[in-house]
């Protein structure tokens, strides 16, 4: 207002003036209070640096962009969540993607594109590397507990009961690489194993490794159909009796009916995979934690930081976490424990 | 001898088996159904998934086939037989509505919510400044040297949009700060009613020949604009979206029926034909409200429309799609079009033939066919690690598809060039008209109407294409409208993608998907009619 000269004045008062003489005939005039507003929706140039948008904003009028990637096992949790915090902060945009936990850390988090990372298994060493020398510090959260599900065609019935671990082991091994079921079980029809399983880029077959094939193990074979879609796995699986699969449970609890899920037996008989079992600990080994990594850096924002504490507010929530999500919720104790976490790091942060 | 020859070859000719001919004409034939049929199976299949009509009362469907169904049978038929070319005047005029209320709607995302109405009016303002400033520049054309000229227009847009920090606002800013300013529906109205007002008074002072005519056509298309603000709250409608309604759909509309009658008056019957349908779609609308019959539990419903993705496929939408795949066009058609445009006249016009645009020639027919997932990792590489851009913006989607379809635009647009013909460069040339008075004056108006239907029919493989989103990294889910070139973006094709991968609930593959699909495809069809119709009129012209 006090560098504006006298010429200024006088082509404001005129465009003012000959606006308002065309205007007060229709009558409408209004008090002009959205300047604040209007600013960030300004059609400004695209630096694309979405690093700066809405930081320093008020915490009722929170605003700016929330990038999410990582695990397809964790994407309809962060989804979930994400859509029950965009209805009280309808200024924040969340946006979400599924890239595989690992594909996640390497190609979007660890670059510093994005604010949060989901992943089906902890962070990776090289993984921390990458990220450090980008100057991205990982924030660790867990965020629920998921049931890995082997499934099975529904009219499989020559595996009986279920399979035990070492049955999975042998199936999946790249040392073994049985080519029929019979190689697997003697009893068992000379037909062809058809497998279907997520790829490298994904959590979920890192812990499957970990838990089945043991990290010194014989490895994972890679002669199987690999995708990042875990309805393709359903779909394969629905459509061979001789195909065998696994994925999260949330996409099983979405789709009991289409494929049956395999009971595992670790030695103390055979438990089917349910949110019970995961959480009192007998679905063994195939239960895990899943987890979510803002980074700290981001979440100096106060946008970040209010959808990281939503979060983890809400991961006790049955309604959402189970009911929606098909994931078993953390316990009061686990959310105290990852909030003082988150709680600290935002304190670091700023 | 001669005729003895004749009779033989008669009677060789009398033994020729017509079967082989027959067949073949039959087996081209099932040739050319094969693919059309077999997508009209599934479009019907997916369009019964979406809209669900079987869902309806049997009463609904009674009232409609007896409002709009029968009339219109009844009044086309008659006018089939009678007049056709009046018929064909009423079918347009009804599919110009059916297609201009469909592009209101996006223009209603654009200027109500994307753009906020009064940072558009600010700009509008900032720019009829600047237009108004270089008109009376050009009116001194003579005496001001062309360089000082192109120099002061320049310096002119530049200062009145931008203005200079610190000393000197620009009109944007100026207006924005502004303490009182007018509400949104004055603004739209201003804006485009203005628009609107302008072309439907130009088209009318053409066909009426008459400048009055044109002028209190183009006042009374702003007054009805307004009408539609005023009269809004009282129906029920937001006075914006009626306003964009009217000043897009209904009026543009309602000037092409009458100017087609004032050209031709034997024609008017078909304007009975257009009414019969719009009348009876409203009636009927009325009616089944009034009888309390439910409609089809359509997925592709007003809700579907607009609102965002949600966990639940019964309340998932499209809304932020639908602006992403907008912003998307704009963006893309604003890098394509004076690319593409200039690169074909270029070609056709300015190039030696010689083995360097031949080499070229044959690069831009070759970079039309390369694979769009190719494209999309240009520009991840380009835009994303060297340009060390933020991954899955409009910006970046943008750039990456206008680099796909820009084969596909200087292809079509030289084809435009290419079909002037030269007796008409020549003329010009031979009144003493330099090459670029040639292009500017003849050339292009001549071609224009080739190259804006390739260009159309270029964006609509832009809008369907998924794989270069995906390789940039667009978001799977957004939940707001993007308002910047810099936000993330999500798009229609890319949404159902996500629905039908992402998701593992059989609602959403049989719900949200088909829901979309249909979307996706009447925007489609809806850009394929208006490239149609261009060329059609152009093609008759000629």
């Amino acid at each position: 207002m006090t560098r504006k000269t006298d010429d200024i004045l006088s082509r404001r008062k005129f465009l003012i003036a000959s606006g308002a003489a065309g205007l007060t005939g229709l009558a409408g005039c209004t008090e002009n209070n959205s300047n604040s507003e209007s600013e960030p929706t300004e059609a400004s140039g695209g630096s694309g640096d979405s690093e700066d948008s809405g930081s320093g904003s008020e915490s009722e009028g929170l605003s700016g962009d929330i990038n999410v990637a990582g695990s397809s096992t964790v994407f309809p949790l962060a989804t979930a969540m994400a859509e029950r915090f965009q209805k009280e902060h309808s200024e924040v945009n969340v946006n979400i993607q599924s890239t595989g936990s690992g594909g996640g850390f390497a190609n979007y988090f660890c670059t510093g594109q994005t604010d949060f990372n989901n992943a089906s298994r902890p962070i990776k060493g090289e993984e921390q590397d990458q990220c450090s020398n980008n100057d991205v510090t990982p924030v660790e959260l867990k965020v629920a507990t998921d049931a890995l599900t082997v499934i099975v065609n529904n009219d499989n019935d020559f595996i009986g009961e279920g399979l035990t671990v070492e049955q999975l082991k042998t199936i999946f091994s790249a040392e073994e690489k049985p080519t029929m079921w019979s190689d697997v079980n003697s009893e068992w029809p000379e037909e062809e194993i058809e497998i279907f399983g997520p790829t490298d880029a994904s959590g979920t077959y890192d812990y499957f490794i970990e838990a089945i094939l043991g990290e010194e193990g014989p490895g994972h074979r890679q002669d199987y159909s690999a995708t990042e879609q875990d309805r393709t796995i359903i779909q394969g699986v629905k459509g061979s009796k001789f195909a065998i699969g696994y994925m999260g449970f949330a996409y099983y609890s979405e789709n009991t009916d289409a494929v049956q899920a395999v009971a595992v037996d670790n030695g103390d008989g055979y438990v089917e995979p349910s949110l019970d079992t995961a959480l009192s600990g007998d679905y063994t080994p195939l239960s895990r934690p899943l987890f979510t990594y803002p980074a700290k850096e981001s979440l100096a924002k106060d946008h970040v930081a209010e959808f990281a504490r939503y979060w983890m507010e809400n991961s006790t929530s049955k309604e959402i976490v189970a009911d929606e999500v098909g994931y078993v919720p953390l316990g009061e104790d686990e959310k105290q424990e990852m909030l003082d976490k988150l709680n600290s790091a935002i304190e670091e942060a700023n | 001898m001669a005729t003895e020859q004749d009779s033989s070859y008669a009677q060789g000719f009398g033994q020729v088996s017509r079967t082989a001919g027959l067949v073949f004409r039959y087996l081209l034939l099932a040739a050319t159904m094969f693919g059309i049929v077999t997508l009209a199976v599934l479009l019907v299949y997916v369009a019964n998934d979406a809209i669900q009509p079987l869902t309806a009362d049997a009463g609904w469907h009674l009232t409609f086939f007896l409002t709009l169904v029968l009339p219109t049978i009844l009044v086309g038929g008659a006018l089939y037989r009678r007049n056709r070319e009046a018929l064909k005047l009423g079918g347009m005029v009804v599919g110009a509505l059916l297609v201009s209320l469909l592009f209101s709607g996006g223009v209603a995302i654009v200027f109500v919510d994307i753009i906020p109405p009064l940072t558009g009016f600010s700009y509008a303002v900032g720019l009829a400044v600047a237009v108004a400033g270089t008109v009376l520049l050009t009116k001194y054309e003579t005496q001001i040297p062309f360089t000082a000229r192109v120099a002061a227009t320049g310096l002119l847009f530049f200062l009145s949009l931008f203005g200079v920090p610190g000393y000197f606002h620009s009109i944007p800013e100026l207006v924005q700060q502004a303490p009182v300013v007018p509400t949104d529906w004055i603004i739209l109205t201003l804006v485009l009613g203005g628009l609107t007002a302008l072309v439907v008074g130009q088209y009318i002072a053409r066909v009426r020949e008459d400048t009055k005519a044109g002028v209190a056509a183009g006042a009374s298309a702003l007054v009805l604009t307004a009408l539609g603000a005023i009269v809004g709250p009282f129906v029920g409608i937001d006075a914006n979206a009626l306003v964009v309604v009217t000043a897009v759909s209904f009026v543009p509309t309602a000037a092409y029926a009458g100017g087609s009658v004032i050209t031709r008056e034997e024609l008017k019957p078909g304007l009975v034909f257009a009414a019969t349908v719009i009348v009876g779609a409203l009636v009927g609308a009325v009616a089944v409200d009034a009888l309390g019959f439910a409609g089809p539990q359509a997925w592709t419903d007003w809700q579907f429309l607009t609102s965002s993705h949600s966990g639940s496929a019964e309340n998932a939408g499209l809304y932020p799609a639908i602006g992403g795949s907008i912003l998307l066009m704009v963006t893309v058609a604003a890098l394509s079009f004076p690319l593409g445009v200039g690169a074909a006249v270029y070609l056709e016009e300015y190039a030696p033939d010689n083995r360097f645009t031949r080499f070229i020639d044959v690069n831009i027919s070759n970079l039309a066919g390369v694979p769009s997932v190719v494209y999309g990792l240009l520009g991840l590489g380009v835009f994303v690690t060297y340009l060390g851009q933020a991954t899955g913006t409009v910006l970046i989607g943008g750039a990456t598809l206008a680099l796909l379809i820009l084969p596909i635009v200087i292809i079509s647009s030289r084809e435009a060039i290419r079909s002037v013909p030269n007796d008409m460069r020549q003329a010009s040339y031979g009144m003493g008209a330099t090459r670029w008075q040639t292009v500017r004056n003849v050339v292009l108006p001549e071609a224009f109407p080739g190259i804006l239907t390739g260009t159309i029919l270029a964006l609509g493989r832009a809008i369907g294409e998924t794989a270069p989103l995906i390789m940039i990294g667009a978001p799977n889910v957004v939940f707001n409208l993007p308002t910047e070139l810099s936000s993330k973006v999500s798009a229609m094709p890319l949404q159902v993608y996500a629905w039908s991968s992402l998701f593992a609930s059989e609602d959403f593959y049989t719900k949200a998907v088909p829901a979309g699909v249909v979307v996706l495809l009447a925007v489609l069809l809806a850009m394929n009619s208006i490239a149609i119709v261009l060329r059609n009129k152009y093609e008759s012209e000629t």
